[in-house]
């Protein structure tokens, strides 16, 4: 059968007005078929179109585009019935309003919340004028194979002036130090944050001054800009220029520094926070050492020329080092023998928050990992997803209520797009709802969000347009997730079907249950996260560290003379609470040796004596402990650890020998050390030596008490170190509570993926309850029958559980494998840890189950009780 | 007497309505006035000036039955009104009126 051109004809009943369409259609289909006949189908064709195009005229033209006038969709009368019938219908159906309100506005307050979460984090450090052109100074050591063998984030004295100098594009270079020093204000002493920097440093970022001239202020030696707190705490007002602060030189005596500036309290989002600021003095004698090239300890930032080539500029930097080093990479090769490579490289000053090769450390504050916004961001989608499918599980499925509402509407008229924009208002009008009640939320769960997240947000903070908007379009986003779905579904009923019989939903419902299915597997793989994260973190803080941490109270004293460690121990003992005193170097000492001349070992050396090892209870496996009876061990002793023994390579280890670098100066191990974990368990135990080496000063001490005498051994530490310290501030610490702080992170962790897992159990549950309601209420009557027909109670709770049980189970299926495989991911991170046993797999199967069962069971169990004479009597 | 006027185009639709007789629509009528006059119009001359008589009161018109060759779609069948029947005669009587007044030599002779 030859048709007619289809998109002539829809041309046609496009334009032609609806009451003349049938008859005009009719002649033009007779004609083209007897053209067909008479002339073959193309010019029928084109004869078609063009009768077609011979009726645009005035006659034939629609005039109102349908034969019977419908009511305008934004008509007063028509919204007013809408409205009225959303509030009648959210009235009616407490239960289910109330669990889709209480679960939007949970999905919607954790979106909220992470999104101020990101929007700080990526905030960081973008409020410098300068930006774009700021940069910071990085470099990567290559090994001599030209294999990247590892990433520095600062480097040395040399390069910030040196490449100012050598290379054009780098306009200008500020480098940024932090140290701790004595401040003395009054009477009182205490140990203060100190930051360095050269005089650039207000000309490249902006830290607004309060008073000051920021051109100036750090010029001077023995001058100092301060912070309003500081200026506050010290001297009762921010006006403070001109004033005093006394600082501990290294002669341990006390130095008046001039305050020649007051800045503004550093902004939240800074990785540059500074309290105290001073000019940075580098010795002449340290610029004249060539060698400092290769010692790294500071931050160094650079101004890059606008639409400088960075790559170009890097090159530059890297010819500059080759050439300005030369003399010193020659020596060091002759000393060490091939040695890998280093080159220089420009970060961008504003990626350095949140980058973990090179992240903000030494001096700069708040280095964040982007992996925790990711796990953050997921966890808050998956909140919000489930909330999304409460929403629509429960709208398609109480939809059978309202489905002679539609039938009705449908009837009388109302198009298909009417009822689909009605239901889509009735679920913006719920987010709305959702969404005023999230705000409300998120002002009460910020003062736990902000401690969990070490940050200082408030809703106010960063009310920015940008949020704004993002919140807007997470609003509108959920509304149409939660919306679209069931306004598809119910404006598609068939109004036959709805008004004439009792109408039920066809089909299975595969897509409520894969939902079901999809929330379940959600809050299983979290559960699992969390019990894996809980039980390492557990491993973590109870494992044996092969020594003793309890009962051992922690000093710092910079500086400590062998003669001041002796003279403390003697004042201390004399208290009967207080055990054994052992004094050690402050702070992390590491260097590298060539052991033999050929195996090269990198190591921490520890500066102890005798007393160290019986102090920790750490066992010596070969040889003897530091001795006061061998002279020669306070100069030419070492011990090591097992990790060193075997790194070394050494078979007889007792008697060999260690230089260290840059020292030549050769020890002779004496004693081999039981490994035990020194420094946290996420790293892995490294090789350590033990020195008594005469010239390196003590920093703290060590002092074991006897256990329940805190209070006593504590008063008498604090008198004897102010008597025999006057000049040093005070402050104590337990080890081990200190030890507990290194997993400070992973309990972060725990407490986030339990938060999380709550909240989607809770989220998923309500749901169920909801369904779980809906299912009963439809099946009154068939369990009306069973019971009449002598189905007893359990039974009847039995049938209506395992239906949803059933989905519960199944998404173990899912949940499984993704949660094995994704935590052994995480575990691998750690050295010691633990292995996921198959309890955790039933103990989350075991809540999973038991929480879907109670919320189901109690529903099941009220449809059970219902006397049958009353759900049967009534159709 | 105030009669409606019928352009020269919608007496022939009108007439062919009356010759058709009872089964009158588009296409017919199309095709009839081509085999009768020699003029071939188009489809939606004729379907406008239908429409036209239909709103002066000239033709009155129903659905009819639908035929498969329209692709199942009715045929809307006019028939001529008593106006319309009215105007038909007027102008017939008009012209008649005219011709018997001019004298027989008056017009030029024409061949055959």
């Amino acid at each position: 059968m030859n048709m007619p051109p289809r998109w002539a004809d829809r041309l046609l009943e496009w334009f032609c007005a609806s009451h003349l369409l049938e008859e005009i259609q009719g002649d033009l289909h007779e004609r083209f078929i007897r053209d067909v006949q008479m002339a073959g189908s193309a010019i029928a064709n084109r004869r078609y179109w063009l009768n077609v195009l011979r009726f645009i005229r005035p006659f034939a033209l629609k005039r109102q585009s349908e034969l019977y006038p419908s009511v305008s969709l934004f008509s007063p009368a028509m919204l007013q019935n809408y409205i009225k019938i959303a509030f009648r219908n959210l009235a009616r159906n407490k239960a289910y309003s109330a669990i889709n309100i209480i679960g939007l506005s949970i999905g919607l307050a954790a979106a909220m919340l992470i999104m101020l979460y990101t929007k700080d984090e990526v905030s960081y450090d973008r409020f410098h004028a300068k930006n774009p052109s700021i940069y910071r100074i990085t470099s990567k050591s290559l090994t001599p194979a030209g294999i990247v063998d590892y990433l520095q984030a600062y480097i040395g004295v040399f390069p910030g002036p040196k490449f100012h100098e050598g290379v054009p594009e780098i306009t200008d270079f500020v480098r940024y130090r932090e140290n701790q020093l004595d401040m003395k204000q009054g009477n009182e002493i205490k140990s203060q944050a100190v930051h360095f920097a050269d005089t650039s440093f207000f000309s490249i970022f902006t830290f607004p001054l309060l008073s000051g001239n920021p051109k100036t202020a750090l010029q001077q030696p023995k001058t100092v800009v301060i912070s309003e707190d500081i200026a506050e705490k010290n001297f009762g007002t921010t006006n403070a220029l001109g004033k005093t602060l006394f600082f501990k030189d290294y002669e341990d005596k006390f130095e008046p520094y001039t305050v020649t500036g007051v800045a503004k309290k550093c902004p939240q989002n800074s990785s540059i926070k500074f309290d105290v600021l001073m000019p940075l003095v580098i010795g002449a004698e340290e610029m004249a050492n060539n060698e400092n090239w290769f010692s790294v300890f500071m931050n160094t930032f650079v101004l890059v020329s606008p639409g400088a080539n960075l790559k170009a500029v890097e090159a530059k930097m890297n010819q500059v080092y080759v050439a300005d080093a030369r003399e010193s990479i020659k020596s060091v090769t002759k000393k060490f023998g091939i040695m890998g490579k280093t080159v220089y490289m420009l970060q961008p000053f504003t990626d350095m928050h949140l980058s973990k090769e090179l992240p903000a450390s030494n001096g700069l504050v708040d280095e964040s990992n982007p992996t925790f916004s990711y796990i953050l961001s997921g966890i808050a989608l998956f909140i919000l997803l489930i909330a999304c499918i409460n929403f629509i599980n429960l709208t398609v499925a109480r939809s059978l209520k309202r489905a002679k509402e539609i039938g009705v509407r449908k009837v009388v008229g109302g198009a298909r797009t009417q009822l689909i924009i009605q239901f889509l208002g009735e679920s913006f009008l719920l987010c709305f709802a959702a969404f005023l009640f999230a705000i409300v939320l998120i002002e009460l769960a910020l003062p736990t969000f902000n401690q969990l997240a070490d940050k200082s947000l408030a809703l106010s903070y960063l009310f920015d347009a940008k949020l704004v908007a993002g919140y807007f379009a997470l609003f509108i986003i959920t509304s149409l997730l939660s919306g679209f779905y069931p306004a598809l579904i119910l404006s598609g009923y068939s109004p036959v079907q709805t008004l004439y019989s009792r109408f039920n939903l066809s089909g299975k419902n595969y897509l409520q249950k894969s939902l079901v299915v999809l929330q379940f597997t959600l809050a299983s793989f979290l559960i699992i996260a969390s019990l894996t994260i809980y039980s390492q973190f557990n491993f973590l803080t109870s494992k044996e560290l092969g020594y003793d941490d309890k009962n051992l109270v922690v000093i710092d004293k910079s500086n400590m003379k062998r003669s001041e460690a002796k003279l403390l121990k003697e004042e201390l003992i004399k208290s009967q609470s207080i055990i054994d005193v052992a004094p050690k170097n402050g702070g992390f000492w590491g260097t590298t040796a060539k052991i033999n001349g050929e195996t090269q070992v990198n190591f921490t050396y520890e500066t102890v004596n005798e007393n160290y090892l019986p102090l920790f209870d750490i066992p010596i496996v070969k040889g003897r402990n530091f001795s006061a009876s061998f002279p020669s061990d306070s100069s030419h002793s070492i011990l090591v650890n097992e990790t060193f023994v075997k790194e070394a390579g050494w078979k007889k280890p007792i008697g060999q020998v260690v230089d260290f670098w840059f020292k030549n100066e050769k020890y002779t191990v004496v004693g081999v050390v039981k490994d035990h974990h020194y420094q946290s368990l996420s790293e892995k135990i490294k090789p350590q030596l033990f020195t008594m080496r005469q010239s390196n000063d003590y920093g703290k001490a060590f002092i074991k008490i006897k256990p329940g005498t805190e209070t006593a051994s504590l008063r008498h530490i604090q008198k004897v170190f102010k008597r025999l310290f006057p000049l040093n501030p005070y402050s104590y610490k337990f080890l081990d509570q200190e030890n507990l702080k290194r997993y400070e992170s992973e309990a972060k962790w725990k407490q986030m993926m339990l938060y999380g897992a709550i909240l989607t159990i809770f989220i998923s549950c309500i749901g169920l309850f909801g369904l779980a309601t809906l299912s009963a209420e439809r099946r009154t009557k068939e369990i009306g029958i069973r019971k009449v027909l002598g189905a007893s109670v359990g039974s009847v709770v039995q049938l209506l559980s395992t239906d949803f049980l059933k989905l519960v189970s199944l998404s173990f299926i899912f949940a499984f494998p993704a949660a094995w495989y994704a935590m052994q991911e995480w575990l691998s991170n750690y050295p010691y840890r633990i292995s996921i046993g198959p309890w955790m797999f039933i103990a989350t199967a075991l809540i999973a189950i038991s929480i879907a069962f109670l919320t189901v069971s109690g529903q099941s169990l009220r449809a059970a009780m219902i006397d049958p004479v009353k759900s049967l009597k009534a159709e | 007497m105030k009669r409606t006027y019928l352009g020269e185009f919608e007496e022939l639709v009108l007439l062919t309505v009356a010759v058709l007789h009872e089964s009158a629509y588009g296409v017919a009528i199309t095709d009839e006035l081509d085999r009768q006059t020699g003029r071939s119009v188009s489809i939606s001359a004729v379907h406008a000036a239908l429409h036209r008589l239909e709103e002066k009161g000239m033709l009155k018109s129903q659905m009819g039955e639908a035929t498969a060759e329209r692709g199942g779609r009715r045929k809307r069948l006019f028939t001529v009104t008593a106006l319309g029947s009215r105007a038909l005669h007027d102008i017939r009587a008009m012209r008649d009126q005219l011709w018997d007044s001019i004298s027989p030599t008056a017009l030029p002779a024409i061949a055959g």
